[in-house]
């Protein structure tokens, strides 16, 4: 019955149901594919920024927006505390507590944890649809439908937008998407009312994403390649006016930005080309209504006039100093192994790394090669609207290719130009499969446009991509579950049976500081678990991974460093009640704090105050870093060697080992029986992986703890 | 010219007399100082071997101090950054030599690997570039080794250490870097007068076919990680030194050789020129004998290519479970 309903329709109807159809399986599948570490562990925010994000949203679904916009937040920073509304951008919380909110009116209580953590795969869906719309006005429909499959399932985009990675990229990807499909939109119809949307859109963007600087930049490039190649109407002049215009100003209501879109320097490229188009319209009109010799004369006037008023300005400001173009800075930030000449901070950060061509195949498979054939199908049909996919997809490419991260902002252009390709190969060579047939019906009139074996071809290119698209959504979905589905807050590692064991050790322990632990203590890790401690055990930190002050987080990085008796005069002088640190060498967890420590000691020696700390003194003559007996006294004597291997030079971890062996450094521990003076031990979690330390008060009689 | 002879031969009979007496502390130091200041001035930093190193630097008396570079220069060494430091040291070396501060009582030194293997054996260097001040008094100190990991080996910041070290301040003189600048003048000037001779017949800027050749060029050498490799420097191919063997693909997928990047580039370049030439098969201009080749051409060369990219991609990650026809 079904079926005879289907071929009642007509072609037209059955068309957009097919393509509904399709549409609506890529957003199922682009869901469901982001929950792997769901199902493997259970619905957890993600790693560290997202429990900051969580812990905003939170407060703003409880408290409500005027709150949450003056909020000054006490607990973190402490004794500094924070102005949260000011520094964060709330579209990610706005946008999580508004569904909480529309759900709960419709009596759908969800919890606000699964608000947040199922976000960014609902998102991704609607990214999904997005491109289609995009990739739709592009090409066309069919183009449309291959880019939403791949976006659905890209790994660049999965990276970041797992269940519970709840982070400002989950939906910035769709804002950015979305306001380049109005863009296009408005472009092609140069109507105000899509570019007063385009710039709505541009708005929600910049509240969501520091990365919108991209956005307002590729713009003005689209619109200044459209003056350049002669391609420039009124509909681009229109739509780019309002845009900006509209676009500037809402964007300045976000009080993070405030006056950055006319005061700093990525903004300028934007002004600079709204100038251009006044200019160039003005011209235009000129040009109608006078006649040439006048002009001309005309044109050369204010040649001559603007090109002396511009190289006047530009010698005064730099002979009185304001601008330097000439300086090898300039051109430092075009070249991109600057960074890694002069800043090596930058250079030891992961996510700032070049990209190899291993990870390009890893995060977008066929897609590398599909590229280039859609910038080829591109360009031999070249439109106003597709200038702008090729230039954002060379652009993007570049920053790519430079920091490792910023393969996000790719992946959508690769999805879309892919989409562009596939389609092409697809459409010509479909057409070709029932050729004999069509010759049956026309006859002799196609068969100049037909080859020897034509249908064999035909059936080999379609096979072809058929195996092809299977390969990548099977490569997808593995690097998802291998290398993009683990949550970090709760690990897990393989038995020697083969069976999964679940460290859970970091909720204990936040869990544990939130029910034993009077409400107003303060509590000291290293930096990377201030979010954390905060979102989950509700108490005072000194920092967190907001690094704005780098002297306090180089007191921390001290009293770290540092022997007992000085950490205490600096635990008491910050006023620290518990001290957390996160130690693997009973488990093998790599990422601890003794593998940190080696940054704690940098920081920490790089302000005045603790200029005592040296980093060579904690290296063995011949330069290592060693916990053994070998390593240096000086290491074996600092606070954060004894918080980690208090009581541990009597376990035994590994079989045929001594006591005290370390399963990460691989060693057995060089110091092994000591008392704390200081500290008290308070709590170890069961795989020891958390450690929480409660500093001693003063002595009574006021004699020295040491 | 009598007189002259004289004085010579006197003075002959004079340093004959000053050898054979045992020499003083003084004169010793005197000499020294007297023969740095020579090699000094005819190149600002002292190459030093083995023995000059143990003369001037290590061996007592001495009133000046000297800063020591170890390092390893020979391209076999593979130190990639020991040339970047070097031109540092110079600069600072240089701006030492022509800065009002200028005397005798600062040495700038260098040491390669190759000619005082034993320094660094003796000096317990097991890495280099290092920088290590040699002081006039006194034994040398832990902060007497320049700490690189943390400052760097930018010349303004050597030059602060050796302010500290040796109350020596050096106003860091850098040949100015016109390079930017007159590259940018030349392109403008360049692209300005292609435009002016050809101002008649723009066409060339507007050709489509140069700009999207352009950016596929552009986007297959991204792909293939050309930017990584400008940014790290890695070698052309490894060899490897217990049994020479010679690998043109790098084991692991956090690093990448020359070879192999310029190997996936060709790879993608060929797939998208099958991809083309599938493309280019329905082009009514065609003659209809080539375009079974092009079909088919086309097709074997995707399939192939893709799947040659494939099994270069598995042998850098091991555990990759998707192979197509090549394994």
């Amino acid at each position: 019955m079904g079926r005879m309903a289907f071929l009642k329709m007509s072609a037209d109807k059955q068309d957009t149901l097919l393509k509904m159809l399709v549409l609506a399986v890529c957003c199922i599948l682009s869901f469901s594919v982001r929950l792997f570490s769901v199902l493997r562990f259970e619905s957890v925010i993600h790693e560290f920024d997202p429990y900051f994000n969580y812990r905003t949203t939170r407060y703003l679904a409880e408290k409500g927006f005027y709150d949450f916009h003056n909020w000054f937040d006490d607990t973190a920073w402490y004794p500094l505390g924070r102005i949260i509304g000011g520094t964060i951008y709330p579209g990610l919380m706005v946008t999580a507590a508004a569904f909480y909110n529309v759900l709960h009116y419709f009596n759908i209580t969800i919890d606000i944890r699964n608000m947040c953590v199922f976000l960014a795969p609902m998102f991704s869906s609607f990214t999904t649809i997005v491109t289609y719309h995009l990739t739709k006005q592009l090409s066309n429909s069919g183009a449309g439908l291959v880019a939403a499959a791949f976006m659905s399932v890209v790994p660049g985009y999965i990276s970041r937008s797992v269940a519970g990675s709840y982070d400002n990229e989950g939906i910035a990807i769709f804002c950015m998407l979305f306001t380049y499909t109005l863009w296009i939109k408005s472009v092609k119809t140069g109507s105000v009312f899509w570019a007063v949307l385009c710039s709505v859109a541009y708005f929600y963007m910049v509240s969501s994403w520091g990365g919108y600087v991209f956005l307002i930049n590729l713009i003005p490039i689209h619109v200044l390649a459209c003056i350049v190649t002669g391609r420039y109407s009124h509909k681009i002049y229109v739509a780019y006016t309002t845009v900006y215009s509209v676009g500037t100003i809402l964007s300045m209501q976000i009080s993070f930005v405030g006056f950055q879109p006319v005061q700093t320097s990525e903004h300028m490229g934007a002004l600079g080309v709204f100038g251009l188009c006044q200019i160039v319209s003005f011209i235009n009109f000129l040009c109608a209504r006078l006649s040439s010799a006048h002009f001309a004369i005309l044109w050369q006037t204010m040649l001559y006039i603007v090109g002396t008023i511009f190289i006047g300005a530009v010698g005064f400001l730099t002979l009185s100093g304001k601008i330097a173009p000439w300086t090898g800075r300039f051109y430092s930030l075009l070249d991109p192994s600057y960074a890694k000449n002069n800043i090596p901070i930058i250079a030891s950060v992961s996510e700032h790394q070049p990209t190899t061509w291993s990870s390009f195949y890893f995060d977008l498979q066929m897609l590398v090669f599909m590229f280039p054939v859609g910038l080829y199908v591109c360009f031999k049909n070249l439109k106003d609207y597709n200038l702008f996919i090729i230039l954002y997809g060379v652009t993007s490419m570049y920053f790519a290719a430079v920091m490792v991260r910023l393969m996000l902002v790719l992946a959508p252009v690769m999805c879309i130009l892919a989409g562009i390709g596939v389609n092409h190969v697809l459409t010509t060579y479909m057409k070709n499969l029932d050729s004999v047939a069509q010759k049956d019906k026309k006859g002799r009139t196609k068969s100049d446009n037909s080859y020897p074996m034509r249908n064999e071809v035909a059936t080999g290119v379609v096979v072809m991509m058929t195996i092809f698209l299977s390969l990548f959504a099977s490569h997808s979905v593995w690097v998802t579950s291998e290398a993009y589905s683990s949550p970090s807050i709760v690990l897990s590692a393989r038995g020697g049976d083969g069976g999964r064991i679940i460290f859970d050790d970091f909720r204990e322990a936040y869990y544990w500081l939130r029910h034993n632990t009077p409400e107003n203590s303060k509590v000291m890790s290293w930096w990377d678990y201030g979010y954390q401690i905060t979102a989950m055990a509700n108490r005072t930190i000194l920092v967190d991974n907001n690094t704005w002050n780098n002297t306090h987080i180089s007191r921390v990085g001290q009293a770290m460093a540092s022997t007992e008796d000085k950490a205490y005069e600096i635990m008491r002088e910050l006023d620290v009640d518990y001290v957390l640190v996160i130690f693997g060498g009973l488990t093998g967890y790599s990422s601890d704090d003794i593998n940190k420590f080696l940054w704690m000691v940098r920081i920490g020696g790089s302000t005045d105050r603790g200029a005592h700390i040296k980093e060579s003194d904690y290296y063995t003559p011949s330069g290592e870093f060693r916990v053994d007996s070998e390593g240096s006294q000086v290491l074996q004597n600092c606070m954060m060697y004894k918080m980690c291997y208090y009581r541990f030079g009597q376990v035994y971890t590994e079989q045929n080992k001594p006591t005290g062996y370390d399963r990460v450094r691989n060693a057995e521990i060089g110091n092994k029986d000591f008392e704390l003076d200081v500290l008290d031990e308070a709590y170890t979690t069961e795989h020891w992986i958390v450690r929480i330390y409660k500093v001693k008060d003063l002595d009574n009689r006021g004699n020295p703890r040491t | 010219m009598n007189a002259i002879k004289g004085s010579l031969i006197l003075f002959i009979i004079g340093l004959f007399c000053h050898t054979a007496s045992p020499k003083t502390k003084q004169e010793v130091l005197q000499e020294k100082v007297h023969q740095l200041m020579e090699w000094s001035n005819r190149r600002t930093v002292i190459q030093m071997g083995g023995s000059k190193f143990a003369n001037y630097v290590k061996s007592k008396p001495r009133n000046y101090s000297v800063i020591v570079m170890f390092t390893a220069l020979n391209p076999k060494r593979g130190c990639s950054v020991c040339q970047e430091a070097s031109d540092e040291f110079t600069i600072l070396a240089n701006s030492y030599r022509f800065s009002p501060a200028y005397s005798n009582s600062l040495f700038f030194g260098v040491v390669d690997f190759d000619d005082g293997q034993d320094i660094f054996r003796t000096l317990g260097l097991n890495s280099a570039p290092a920088f290590i001040h040699f002081p006039a008094k006194g034994k040398r100190k832990a902060v007497d080794t320049y700490d690189i990991q943390r400052y760097g080996f930018h010349a303004d910041n050597i030059a602060k250490w050796m302010a500290e070290r040796t109350e020596i301040v050096v106003r860091i003189f850098r040949p100015p870097n016109y390079m930017g600048t007159v590259v940018l003048v030349l392109l403008f000037s360049l692209a300005g007068g292609l435009l002016y001779v050809r101002r008649n017949s723009l066409d060339f800027f507007y050709n489509k076919t140069f700009w999207g050749v352009l950016s596929i060029f552009i986007v297959l050498g991204m792909t293939s990680g050309q930017m990584w490799n400008h940014i790290r420097g890695p070698p052309y191919y490894h060899r490897n030194p217990q049994n020479g063997a010679i690998h043109y693909i790098h084991g692991s997928s956090q690093g990448q050789l020359v070879a192999e990047t310029h190997l996936v580039m060709l790879i993608n370049a060929a797939i998208v020129v099958g991809f083309a030439l599938l493309s280019e098969v329905h082009n009514p201009e065609m003659e209809v004998s080539k375009r079974r080749v092009f079909a088919i051409g086309g097709l074997v060369m995707v399939v192939f290519f893709f799947s040659l990219l494939i099994s270069v991609f598995r042998r850098k990650y091991q555990s990759y479970p998707y192979s197509l026809l090549i394994r």
